[in-house]
């Protein structure tokens, strides 16, 4: 416990310096704005900026630092355009909209954003507490696991994804195949064999992350949002007081806490991310408010429960990816991509190794969080302002940074053509539903995946039973088909109680 | 039927990709599962969800109206031109010639478009380059300019 206090401190004199703070601000900032702009979630933030974060040579820690900050701010911006325009920012916060749109009508904008700022605070808070309490002990925990475990902890992490998002099987399945296919593309590091580079020199070191991230989440999103016009909506205008009062603050009291810890618990499961926390939270607060309640017409307990829920879980979904090297969400691959460009490979060894990044980035949390809070509450007008960008520039502006940062890591137009193909097919993939989550996941973690299966066969020498052969790799693999097959057979069983009253 | 064509589509890539793995050989091998074994597992089971992928009955596919694909696939051409033409006609240029049919295509007038294409071109050209230190194209007509 002390030493997890001294290291903490080590890791507030790393982000307090004057240069990873004047970061924080500037990715908290950014965050917000990306998370409130319909269309543009997290994942496109981080994806956009981590390729310009490398290009500025930023330091691991403080591209760390700058990538969670724009990934908390995110989870505070999506709530200003569920409230206002009903609208959500992101995906996280369509819960919010409930009950924050209907609050906003009755002419209580203003506390019905302060209110869930603070929801947002306190859930990104205790979720923060909670990565400092469990992370390492985890970790500690994850260090026995032998290359063996740690496949089939992998295949866990992509069937728990796999299981969770979209409806049909097949399309997940196949978005993690291809995924897993496409990170074998280029020279086999164990034997020097060309695969699948069809005699290009661009393909011998595989396809680059940066470049499938921004065509994935940069290129398709455009031509999305070329499909999925919005009707330019005028925000609700903020008037009368921005605070909540006293009386409102009793009121969500305990709800705060309650879906704060759920958040943070749902969050750290793999799969599971922050919009089935804050659904989760939403109804059961609903529930147990009872039938008098003003829920769905404006209570602000409907605001808070969603918002405490959607930035716990989304704090909580680091934990995986910092103690087990296995990222349980898009976003969180998408940051653990970040990682490997800096050569630096996640893992359970990454507290013992890299404690100035992983307690850095901790640090940071805390402080970008109270940054956020302070930014959100006074300074709400502003990004509103934000609301009035049109699409004719924001898209076009969106196209054109991330060509930026592409062209800045790669230097040569053959990356950029390959990620709009990219972004092309993927824009063909995402309109037929396949979850891109998974894909990306595939994508992250294939090269471990064959490394591990590799190292585990060479140490039983060819056996395969090795994969079976722990009570550790067992339970890991009998948890993998509940999540695969679980969730779709109770939709199933749903589906067919339901046409049996029917 | 969208389904089903990108079924066929990837079922093909499934056994071209084992096809093509058969030549993924080492003549010295220090471990006993070489370079083929995970790309051909991993195809093989493309191949089993691509025939499931197939067979599925319900499709959930919604394309978008006619006119709106057309809209799209031009914004996806510009889009592949503005990554081709990134460094031959420089940052600015290319983006400015980028900027304007894509405005265009989010409804901007041909006025908005010419101006927010200079400025987004100049502008992050400037933010960029100048004051965040990362590298951008000037291309070469340019060159002699700036330096």
């Amino acid at each position: 416990m002390d030493s997890t206090f001294a290291l903490l401190m080590q890791g507030f004199a790393v982000a307090g310096t004057s240069e990873n703070l004047m970061i924080a601000l500037v990715g908290c900032f950014l965050g917000t704005i990306v998370g409130l702009l319909p269309g543009l979630g997290p994942i496109n933030g981080v994806a956009i900026l981590l390729p310009i974060a490398f290009a500025m040579k930023l330091p691991p820690e403080s591209a760390l630092i700058l990538l969670c900050a724009v990934y908390a701010g995110c989870e505070y911006g999506g709530r200003i355009s569920a409230i206002l325009i009903n609208v959500p920012g992101d995906a996280g916060a369509v819960m919010t909209t409930m009950d924050g749109y209907p609050m906003a009508k009755k002419g209580l904008a203003g506390p019905a954003l302060s209110i869930s700022a603070l929801a947002s605070f306190c859930g990104a808070l205790l979720a923060t507490i909670g990565i400092v309490l469990f992370a390492p002990l985890l970790a500690e925990w994850a260090i026995a696991f032998g290359p063996a475990e740690y496949f089939v902890l992998m295949v866990l992490a992509l069937c728990c994804l796999g299981g969770l998002v979209g409806d049909s099987l097949p399309k997940a399945a196949i978005a993690c195949l291809v995924g897993l296919l496409l990170s074998t593309v280029g020279i086999d590091s164990n034997s020097g064999v060309y695969r699948y580079t069809f005699d290009a020199l661009h393909l011998q070191d595989g396809i680059p992350f940066i470049v499938i991230v921004i065509g994935l989440f940069a290129v398709s999103e455009v031509m999305l949002m070329l499909q999925q016009v919005h009707a330019g909506i005028e925000p609700i205008s903020i008037s009368g007081r921005l605070m909540f009062n006293l009386k409102e603050f009793l009121a969500v009291k305990w709800t705060l806490l309650r879906c704060s810890l759920a958040g943070f618990f749902i969050g750290v499961l793999p799969g599971a991310g922050a919009t089935i926390a804050s659904a989760m939270c939403y109804a059961s607060e609903r529930r147990m408010a009872g039938k008098d309640s003003d829920f769905g017409k404006g209570d602000v307990r409907g605001v808070a429960a969603p918002e405490a829920a959607n930035n716990a879980s989304a704090n909580g979904s680091l934990v995986p990816m910092l103690t087990l090297g296995v990222p349980g969400s898009g976003t969180t691959a998408v940051m653990m991509g970040a990682l490997t460009l800096y050569n630096i490979t996640p893992g359970p060894t990454l507290f013992q190794d890299q404690p100035v990044i992983v307690w850095g980035l901790i640090a940071s949390l805390f402080i970008a969080n109270v940054m956020l809070l302070v930014l959100n509450i006074p300074l709400i007008r502003v990004f509103v302002k934000f609301l009035s960008i049109p699409n004719w520039l924001l898209v076009p502006g969106v196209a054109a940074i991330s060509m930026v940062g592409v062209y800045a890591v790669h230097g040569n137009t053959f990356d950029l053509v390959l990620g709009t193909v990219i972004g092309g097919i993927g824009y063909l993939l995402r309109v037929m539903n396949f979850p891109i989550a998974p894909f990306i996941l595939g994508f992250v973690l294939g090269d471990m995946m064959e490394q591990n299966l590799r190292r585990a066969l060479s140490i039983s020498n060819g056996e395969v039973g090795v994969l079976f052969g722990s009570p550790i790799a067992i339970g890991l693999w009998v948890a993998a088909i509940a999540m695969l097959a679980g969730p779709r057979l109770m939709k199933m069983r749903e589906k067919r109680a339901a046409a049996a009253f029917g | 039927m969208s389904e089903r064509i990108l079924g066929g589509i990837l079922l093909f890539v499934s056994v071209i990709g084992i096809w093509l793995a058969r030549s993924f050989e080492v003549t010295i091998s220090y471990e006993p599962v070489g370079p083929r074994a995970f790309p051909i597992t991993v195809l093989i089971l493309l191949g089993i969800s691509a025939i499931a992928l197939m067979f599925e009955k319900k499709s959930d596919t919604v394309w978008a109206p006619p006119a709106v694909l057309l809209r799209i696939g031009a914004l996806f051409l510009v889009v592949l031109a503005y990554a081709w033409l990134f460094d031959k006609l420089g940052f600015i240029l290319a983006t400015s010639l980028m900027v304007i049919p894509a405005a265009r295509f989010f409804g901007a007038s041909w006025r908005q478009g010419i101006v927010g294409g200079v400025g987004l071109g100049a502008g992050l050209f400037v933010l960029f380059d100048r004051l965040l230190d990362v590298a951008l194209p000037t291309g070469l007509w340019l060159n002699s300019f700036l330096g």
